[in-house]
């Protein structure tokens, strides 16, 4: 098992799902109470990563973070290096690629928040920001765990993007779903199956941890 | 505390005022079935009551009031307020109104205490005059002990009372209660119809209270309003223009 590896595995998720935290909770609000008619486009968009090979996503991003798009040039002339093939660009492609999975979570649990109620906010003087943030909210907290624990956990099985964006550098780029693949290619199934089983663990674990949380959460929220 | 005092008198100034909601509103529902409200009434300070049957235009005639719904035309003031005037362009922000709404199901917070549920809508006061405001108001409701309860830890009838004292602590200009004790024993209605008498002999204020229910017609009413298929089509004392059943 190479620590390395699960280490920026684990770091990767981590900042992954904290973005995702804050940039999906904007576009979420949006997707659910935006009338604009041709909303449904931006809805595909940030679907897209749901239906689209990983290897196509990762193409993609590929192109719009090397040295020749406009985002690339302008991070090598910030920084000095490009954004493929390093963290920093594993991480915007991560964003990407889990952006539908804290999206929709976050947006189900808006919608699902009864419309009388941000009514009631509203003829009581609150401002949109304010209803938002003590009234839909709290009352979307089970929505907003399971968005940030699906970002987190979808990031941390990803494979496709990574090896497009991000290639095979251990320390840097090298995640626990390459490093099994790096095994299984050097035929070591012993060592694939600790590692595979150390991401299946981790997985149950978090996924476990996320229903168990939403039932605790929404009875001591509502009913205490 | 003189902040305090200061408010307090000025708060006690505004719930003794006078003033008439006038409205004349229209409001159509294409995509439906081409439902159209079309209403034009002069509300007095005091309780008036909007009977009809169930898709009279009772609910949409409150919220064009309230401004959650924009009417098609027509021109709403409360006093020399104008709050909506499809002429002059002008739709005043449902969060500008100072209309106390208590909806049908209520709509209270089911995260918040009662007590933070009272309060909402008064946030902005110094923190002071929040509380005695709160206390004030609970007392009077008979809602007190309640106050570090969740709605779903209290009864109907006090959920009622609790959605009553948030509407009217922040001083509303016009008071809309849409059938808010239907789902209530007699018993706890008539308790909270005496309440909310109580409370509207000493604020007079315009109350507009939809029901449809003869009872509390007859309990309530100063006047009525007759409202059927989007139209009012009668208006007096409860004697006067209540159907014979």
């Amino acid at each position: 098992m190479d620590w390395q590896s699960l280490w920026l595995t684990t770091r990767l998720a981590s900042l992954v799902a904290a973005i995702l935290f804050v940039i999906a909770l904007p576009i979420a609000y949006w997707i659910t109470y935006s009338r604009w008619r041709l909303k449904f486009l931006a809805e595909a968009v940030v679907a897209l990563p749901i239906v689209l090979p990983p290897t196509v996503l990762g193409f993609y991003l590929l192109v719009a973070l090397g040295p020749r798009s406009p985002l690339g040039h302008l991070w090598q002339s910030l920084t000095g290096h490009s954004l493929a093939f390093t963290f920093q660009g594993l991480v915007i492609g991560s964003v990407i690629y889990s952006l539908p999975f804290a999206v929709q979570p976050f947006a189900a649990s808006f919608a699902a928040v009864d419309s009388r109620l941000i009514a009631a906010s509203a003829t009581l003087g609150a401002s949109k920001l304010r209803t938002f943030f003590e009234i839909i909210l709290p009352l979307s907290v089970s929505g907003i765990v399971a968005g940030v624990v699906l970002a987190f956990a979808h990031t941390l099985g990803e494979f496709g993007v990574v090896l497009m964006i991000g290639g095979n550098i251990p320390g840097v780029t090298r995640t626990v779903s390459i490093e099994i693949y790096d095994q299984v290619q050097a035929l070591d199934y012993s060592s694939a199956g600790v590692t595979a089983l150390v991401l299946l663990a981790i997985s149950f674990g978090l996924l476990s941890l996320l229903y168990a949380l939403n039932r605790k959460l929404l009875a001591v929220w509502l009913w205490k | 505390m003189r902040d305090t005092e200061n408010y307090l008198d000025s708060a006690a100034g505004l719930s003794q005022r006078s003033s008439t909601l006038n409205l004349r509103v229209r409001k159509r529902f294409d995509s439906l079935s081409a439902f159209e409200l079309e209403v034009s009434a002069s509300v007095n300070p005091g309780i008036a009551i909007v009977f009809g049957p169930s898709g009279a235009g009772k609910t949409t005639l409150l919220e064009c009031i309230a401004g959650l719904l924009t009417p098609n035309s027509g021109r709403i003031s409360i006093a020399d307020r104008l709050l909506f005037d499809s002429e002059r362009k002008v739709d005043v922000d449902v969060r500008c109104r100072k209309i106390g709404y208590v909806f049908q199901d209520l709509a209270l917070f089911p995260h918040l205490t009662v007590k933070k549920n009272i309060e909402y809508g008064i946030r902005n006061l110094p923190k002071s005059v929040r509380e005695q405001k709160v206390e004030a108001i609970a007392d009077s409701f008979r809602i007190g002990a309640l106050a570090n309860r969740k709605p779903a830890k209290i009864s109907g009838g006090e959920r009622q009372r609790v959605a009553l004292a948030r509407a009217i602590v922040t001083d509303p200009w016009v008071l809309l209660l849409d059938e808010p004790l239907a789902a209530l024993d007699q018993r706890t209605k008539n308790k909270i119809i005496d309440d909310l008498r109580a409370w509207n002999s000493v604020n007079r204020i315009p109350v507009l209270y939809v029901t449809h229910s003869r009872e509390e017609v007859f309990a309530l009413g100063e006047r009525v309003l007759l409202l059927e298929a989007g139209r009012i089509i009668a208006e007096g004392t409860p004697n006067d223009v209540m159907p014979r059943s």
